[in-house]
């Protein structure tokens, strides 16, 4: 198939780097220009292979040209929409060329041609040929491919601006890209060495919490590195699309979770949050006085309306527990249309730091910026309350419903605190302050507090003499 | 082949580096030299000047990460390739990567799982790398150092300088890293006091791959600026290490 291509065409050469003192030419990269597009076209002739300015028979070794690969196919099921996820095979095929490096992708491209495949005779239409054999082959829906190779200056210019305009439509469609246009997501289990039970489950929607790596990003990892930390997940039927369950999703992260957590509701700070690791970027947390949510984020660095900062929150609530009424997120989760949607999204954050709120200007609606109080607005829970009052947040409505509507128990065990609890609160900090804990009970009775604060007069810590 | 030199801060895992890359080079075999401690001064040793280091990437990456700059499709895994690739200084004999300052707040596992992998693929392309290990022991209980073939350690005659030697080579053990080979590398070492000295890297148990006497002229390189590669082919410290080549680093 490769007969008439002077250089070995193998995978076993991807992972191939070209140093310089070992290359004949460079092509886009840092010190030029380059792109690559493909395009589905009604009219394709198959097999052509074009140069568009200077082979490599008349290039200057040790210099850098700029670079062109265009790549257009046709097939009677291929799909524009196709576009992308072929283009960034281009990368990988590129490399099975023994003495051909390709890097990256789109207009952010690095080729290298080594001297020893120069000095075999290897020259770009070569390169051409190879590429549209790798891609038919590796795509059967293609039925017709051409591919031209461009070097000549003004020629890669022109087509940049075709290409730059093509990834921009495609960047338009990603955005939307959302849980439901997936069968696939991606479960992470790196940070498993500090938190074991821990299991990321990254969507469409929602980003790792490190906010490092997004669905793309693990859909790259999990094909680079198979053996990796970073796992393909089949969400299975959907139980509930509101909460974000899955039961895939479940089983999947109860088997890696080694059964602690049984369930997850991904757009959900209740019931069944996701697990937090140790790095999230951010922390929801449920403050139930107002039966609203509050969010902070890692580098704020003063407290929060619960009376602890960041750093003590993040500890109460890490190592991939399961600890309803916080979790860990990411900045970009923020951003997503599914954010805690089942619990109402931005309609129930009643409090967040400044910088993070003009961070999110753009995301949150519009009505509701100006009623989510910031540590410049309301530090205290009673003066939230008297900030969500003053500036008619939607949250008011919602608990004088609750009053209203006699409180729903949802396990027969559970009290909720009295009602005039809320009326008691002051400014007052609280010297501990848990998601949940347990008082050991008699009778077979468990007293499980949840969101407990514990105030005291006075604190005495004693160091005991051994 | 893999070569990791380590030891204590100032005690010449540098010189060492260097000269290790003095030796090596011109001989057509490809090599790749990694600056792993945010402290050393590895690149001015080989006479080159760093813009842009591995910490620099990680930290413009999460700025744009932030910030949204990235395309939506495009992966990390491809870009932090690229940006590794383009930090790396290119020069005719050897290739430098330097990895820089450690990083600051937030969560670096995801990334630096992905750099630990992309530069594992990009030492696949040379026949020998060179690391100059941070000081002290972090890169082996973080097992950054785990694929290493041969491990020098190096140490001066002071007594914290041997103590850390000894750590490393407990540490290993204890952590079940097996590097195929470990030696010991004294520098500084005055003639009058060598016996003194053999007698106390007893403690440590490795065979000494060689010995750097003190040398006016290295105080001087170190002194003036001047990078250590440069040495005279006749100096004794050059010797040595070639000898460490020949006997113990050749495949």
């Amino acid at each position: 198939m490769f007969e008439d291509i002077p250089v070995d065409v193998s995978p076993m050469h991807e992972g191939e780097r070209i140093r310089a003192a070992k290359m004949f030419v460079e092509f886009a990269g840092p010190k030029s220009i380059g792109a690559e597009l493909i395009q589905v076209e009604e009219d394709v002739q198959d097999g052509s292979i074009e140069v568009l300015g200077p082979e490599l028979t008349e290039m200057t070794q040790g210099e850098n040209y700029p670079f062109g690969i265009s790549v257009k196919i046709q097939g009677e099921k291929l799909e524009k929409e196709l576009e992308g996820v072929i283009e960034r095979r281009i990368h990988e095929l590129s490399n099975y060329v023994k003495g051909f490096m390709h890097l990256n992708q789109r207009d952010q491209i690095w080729c290298r041609v080594s001297q020893e495949a120069h000095e075999a005779g290897f020259t770009l239409s070569h390169f051409g040929k190879a590429l549209s054999i790798l891609l038919k082959e590796d795509f059967p829906l293609i039925e017709n491919i051409a591919v031209t190779i461009i070097t000549e200056e003004s020629e890669v210019k022109l087509f940049l601006e075709t290409a730059r305009s093509a990834y921009d439509y495609r960047d338009a469609r990603a955005r939307e890209l959302s849980d439901e246009d997936v069968d696939v997501f991606y479960g992470c289990t790196m940070c498993q060495s500090f938190a074991p039970t821990h299991v990321c489950v990254v969507t469409p929607d929602r980003t790792a919490l490190c906010g490092a790596i997004n669905w793309f990003d693990c859909r790259a990892a999990a094909r680079m590195d198979p053996e990796g930390p970073i796992f393909e997940l089949e969400k299975g039927e959907v139980i509930d699309s509101e909460k974000g369950e899955y039961s895939n999703v479940n089983a999947t992260v109860s088997e890696k979770s080694q059964g602690t957590t049984e369930r997850v509701y991904l757009h959900s700070l209740f019931e069944y949050p996701h697990t937090s690791c140790g790095c999230f970027e951010a922390v929801a947390f449920y403050i139930p006085e107002l039966d609203g949510i509050g969010l902070v984020n890692r580098d704020f660095r003063g407290q929060t309306p619960l009376g602890i900062p960041f750093s003590t929150m993040a500890g109460q609530c890490s190592g991939g527990k399961q600890v309803e009424g916080f979790t860990g997120l990411s900045i970009e989760y923020m951003k997503s249309p599914k954010f805690l949607q089942a619990d109402g999204g931005y309609q129930r954050i009643i409090w967040m730091p400044l910088e993070l709120k003009e961070s999110l200007r753009e995301f949150i609606p519009e009505d509701l910026y100006d009623k989510i109080p910031t540590e410049e607005n309301a530090e205290s829970i009673k003066d939230i309350r008297k900030y969500l009052r003053e500036n008619e947040h939607p949250i008011m409505e919602r608990l004088s419903q609750t009053k209203d509507s006699n409180e729903e128990t949802t396990e027969i065990t559970e009290l909720d605190a009295p009602s005039d609890f809320t009326e008691w609160e002051d400014d007052t900090t609280p010297v501990a302050y848990l998601p949940e804990m347990s008082v050991p009970g008699s009778d077979g009775v468990r007293i499980i507090l949840k969101n407990a604060r514990v105030y005291a007069e006075k604190v005495i810590i004693k160091k005991e003499r051994k | 082949m893999i070569i990791a030199v380590s030891g204590k801060g100032g005690t010449g895992k540098t010189l060492v580096s260097s000269l290790l890359i003095k030796s090596i080079r011109g001989k057509g075999r490809d090599i790749l030299a990694i600056d792993a401690d945010p402290d050393s001064n590895l690149p001015e040793a080989l006479g080159i000047q760093v813009d842009r280091t591995v910490g620099d990437i990680r930290e413009e990456l999460k700025k744009d990460t932030a910030q949204g700059n990235l395309p939506t499709d495009a992966n990390k895994w491809d870009i932090l390739d690229y940006k590794i690739m383009e930090s790396i200084i290119e020069t005719p004999e050897f290739d430098l990567l330097v990895m820089g300052r450690p990083e600051g707040s937030g969560c670096y596992c995801a990334v630096n799982n992905i750099l630990r992998k992309i530069i594992e693929t990009i030492s696949q392309n040379y026949d020998y790398i060179i690391i100059d290990t941070e000081a002290g022991l972090e890169h082996l209980s973080r097992r950054t150092t785990q694929n290493v073939d041969v491990m020098l350690v190096v140490t001066d005659p002071s007594k914290r300088g041997i103590l850390t030697a000894k750590r490393i080579e407990e540490l290993s053990d204890e952590l079940d890293i097996s590097f195929k080979n470990m030696y010991l590398v004294l520098n500084r070492v005055k003639p009058q006091n060598e016996s003194v000295i053999l007698e106390k890297v007893k403690e440590i148990k490795l065979d000494i791959a060689g010995t750097i006497y003190e040398d006016e002229l290295i105080e001087n390189y170190d002194m003036e600026g001047e990078p250590l590669i440069n040495l005279p082919e006749d100096s004794q410290a050059v010797e040595s290490v070639s000898q460490i080549i020949e006997d113990y680093l050749m495949r």
